[in-house]
């Protein structure tokens, strides 16, 4: 055993008499001379001043640049792709110079830069989102889908696009649903945040209620609105608009500060509370800043490009394994849910028969593979 | 061991502990001395892991307090006290993927700062608390990978990485083999010998009073009995407390107390 514990002993224990007690022969875990060099566990460490020292991991940080890479190229084939894009050759000049002429003006003003946006953002949003969801329910399962975000959103556009007619109104009700339905699971539980397995279990009764509002409004009430409701239902990112780019921009930028404080927080919090606590962490106080995050985060997306399903499940997951980390995976998750929005996009764009079909579409059957592929692996680790 | 001439370094005053309105603990009166070996004893459900959560700040009281050093632990950031009481839970949950070196570096959160996420003392800490347990060398084995003794050994390395005066283990031998059992046992009391004050629940009444100093009966959310293991394990206190018939002798080995309980006529 090193100095450590020996110093410690005799400064605590001064003036006290502590006991000779001879050491017992064999004993597997006696006093061992210190070695030369520790190991060091941390790995590299980025240091600034003495006052900031943080670890750095490497493949998190490996992984994160290969996403933004991938990310700027997916969005270069976005604007330059298909008989409206944009010469590949000339749009660096016209990103940073202005366009040209009037086609890369309407390109890059109306019809693709802000969808791109919108998608980056959503995308990063939905993935944050789903990422703090997985992280204090525990759950591989549990994201704003499952327990009832999504659902509820559509319940909200639905209720709100069929009292107050107006482009403002949707998307509105979209987040005052998220919130309701959060609300609902957290009476529902009757233990708040506290019990993961029951969010899920009351999040797909508040979910199955909040379709079936949703299918009579569309149906039976609002049978003009419908074809208009139903693009929205889905999730979509025809026709956005630089108003829903800068919703998505701000939304981020409040929640930029208090996810990066939350990150140590989160990651202490997955070894249960009792560790957490005895760590010096607040437990509770970390699960309801995480989920308040989410929400807004989740709401967020769904306020500018409706509930586009299965990102924020599937995207923590990818970020996770590619970071073969124990740690939850914020800023990667975030990344994820990017890349994978704006490449769904990008076949909603370029493909034939995927062609003006809404995005959330192409997301929920892509997110309904990886859903299955995931429950068949839970069910043979024997988890679920 | 212990005489209590001195200010006990963490106690407990009127301490009443509960889940919404069930009462678990009411009206507790504890002092814990430096260099104790303090081991907690009582029939399931008697408030004795409550308890030791308590100590250290997992629940918070409904009434009394909790003081480290004479201040109360409510008015002490979180932090501070991690950096003096640390605990071996027994609900911990291994992170998806979790290395060893990952968990074991855990420990050192509450030595750390907002900015300040790794400290010079970190290195030492884990290299020493990783070695303690025998797992230098198994720092990215994935602790869903260990034994159940190995990763009950990966959590205590955690809690020796945090590098607390006092240490507070909840059931730490419970779903262990009886090798690895005394193995951590033996861990404990080598702690104890180099200065550290240790406060356990144990279920094994005969482990208790061979490696306790102390020893504190509880029955009902009240402490029963409390004092030296020979002092205070009788049959009579055997029966009072669980509600069994039993003899107590010497143990061949340790000459500590041993309980044996009664052979009951078959129904």
């Amino acid at each position: 055993m090193s100095g450590l514990t020996t110093q410690r002993a005799a400064r605590r224990h001064g003036e006290r008499a502590v006991p000779e007690t001879p050491p017992t022969p064999g004993l597997p875990t006696g006093p061992r001379p210190p070695r030369d060099r520790a190991p060091s566990t941390a790995g590299p460490v980025l240091r600034l001043g003495s006052h900031i020292a943080v670890p750095v991991a490497r493949r998190p940080l490996a992984v994160g640049t290969a996403l933004v890479v991938l990310l700027l190229a997916a969005g270069f084939m976005t604007l330059t792709l298909g008989g409206l894009g944009i010469e590949p050759s000339k749009l660096l000049g016209a990103l940073v110079g202005g366009a040209e002429d009037g086609k890369q003006a309407f390109v890059l003003g109306h019809l693709r830069g802000p969808r791109l946006v919108v998608a980056v953002g959503a995308g990063i949003a939905l993935g944050l989102s789903g990422a703090l969801f997985q992280s204090v329910t525990r759950n591989p399962l549990g994201s704003p889908d499952v327990i009832g975000v999504s659902a509820g959103a559509g319940a909200g556009a639905a209720l709100f696009g069929l009292l107050l007619p107006g482009t403002a109104s949707i998307p509105l009700g979209s987040v005052l649903g998220a919130a309701a339905a959060v609300g609902l699971v957290a009476l529902g539980t009757g233990t708040g945040f506290g019990n993961p397995l029951r969010m899920i279990l009351a999040g797909i009764g508040v979910s199955a209620m909040a379709a079936a509002f949703t299918q009579y409004v569309v149906y039976v009430v609002a049978r003009d609105q419908a074809t208009m409701l139903s693009s929205y239902l889905n999730g979509s990112l025809e026709a956005r608009s630089w108003e829903h780019a800068a919703t998505i921009g701000v939304v981020l930028l409040v929640c930029a500060v208090p996810l990066a404080l939350l990150s140590v927080p989160l990651a202490l919090s997955e070894m249960g509370d009792d560790v957490a606590q005895a760590l010096g962490s607040r437990a509770a106080g970390t699960r309801r800043r995480a989920v308040v995050l989410s929400v807004v985060l989740a709401g967020g997306a769904v306020a500018v490009a409706g509930p586009i399903a299965f990102i924020s499940l599937t995207a923590p997951h990818i970020a996770r394994r590619l970071a073969r980390s124990g740690r939850p995976q914020l800023l990667l998750s975030g990344l994820t849910g990017a890349l994978l929005l704006v490449i769904a996009d990008l076949v909603a764009q370029q493909v034939p028969w995927a062609q003006a079909l809404p995005v959330g579409i192409l997301t929920l059957g892509i997110g309904g593979v990886y859903l299955g592929a995931l429950l068949v692996r839970e069910f043979r680790k024997g988890h679920a | 061991m212990n005489p209590h001439d001195a200010r006990p370094v963490l106690s407990a005053a009127g301490l009443s502990l509960g889940y919404g309105s069930r009462t678990i603990v009411a009206g507790l009166d504890l002092g814990i001395h430096a260099g104790d070996f303090k081991v907690i004893v009582g029939p399931n459900g008697c408030g004795k892991s409550t308890l030791l959560k308590a100590f250290a700040r997992v629940n918070k009281p409904t009434a009394g307090h909790i003081a480290l050093d004479g201040t109360p632990v409510a008015r002490m950031k979180g932090r501070a006290v991690a950096r003096r009481v640390s605990l071996l839970p027994q609900s911990a949950v291994a992170p998806d993927g979790i290395t060893v070196g990952d968990l074991v570096a855990r420990g050192r959160h509450p030595h750390h700062t907002l900015l300040r996420q790794w400290s010079p003392a970190d290195d030492a800490a884990i290299a020493a608390a990783l070695q303690r347990t025998r797992l230098t060398g198994m720092e990215k084995v994935p602790v869903a990978s260990l034994s159940g003794g190995q990763r009950q050994r990966a959590w205590l390395a955690m809690v020796l990485a945090q590098d607390t005066d006092i240490i507070l283990l909840d059931e730490p031998t419970t779903f262990l083999d009886i090798a690895h059992q005394y193995d951590l046992l033996e861990l404990f009391a080598q702690l104890n010998r180099e200065g550290r004050t240790i406060v356990a629940v144990l279920h094994d009444l005969n482990q208790a009073a061979r490696f306790a100093s102390d020893l504190v009966v509880m029955k009902d959310g009240a402490i029963h009995a409390q004092g030296a293991p020979r002092a205070i394990l009788t049959p009579e206190l055997i029966r009072q407390v669980f509600g069994l018939e039993a003899d107590v002798m010497d143990d061949p080995q340790s000459s500590t107390p041993m309980v044996v309980p009664h052979v009951r006529a078959a129904v």
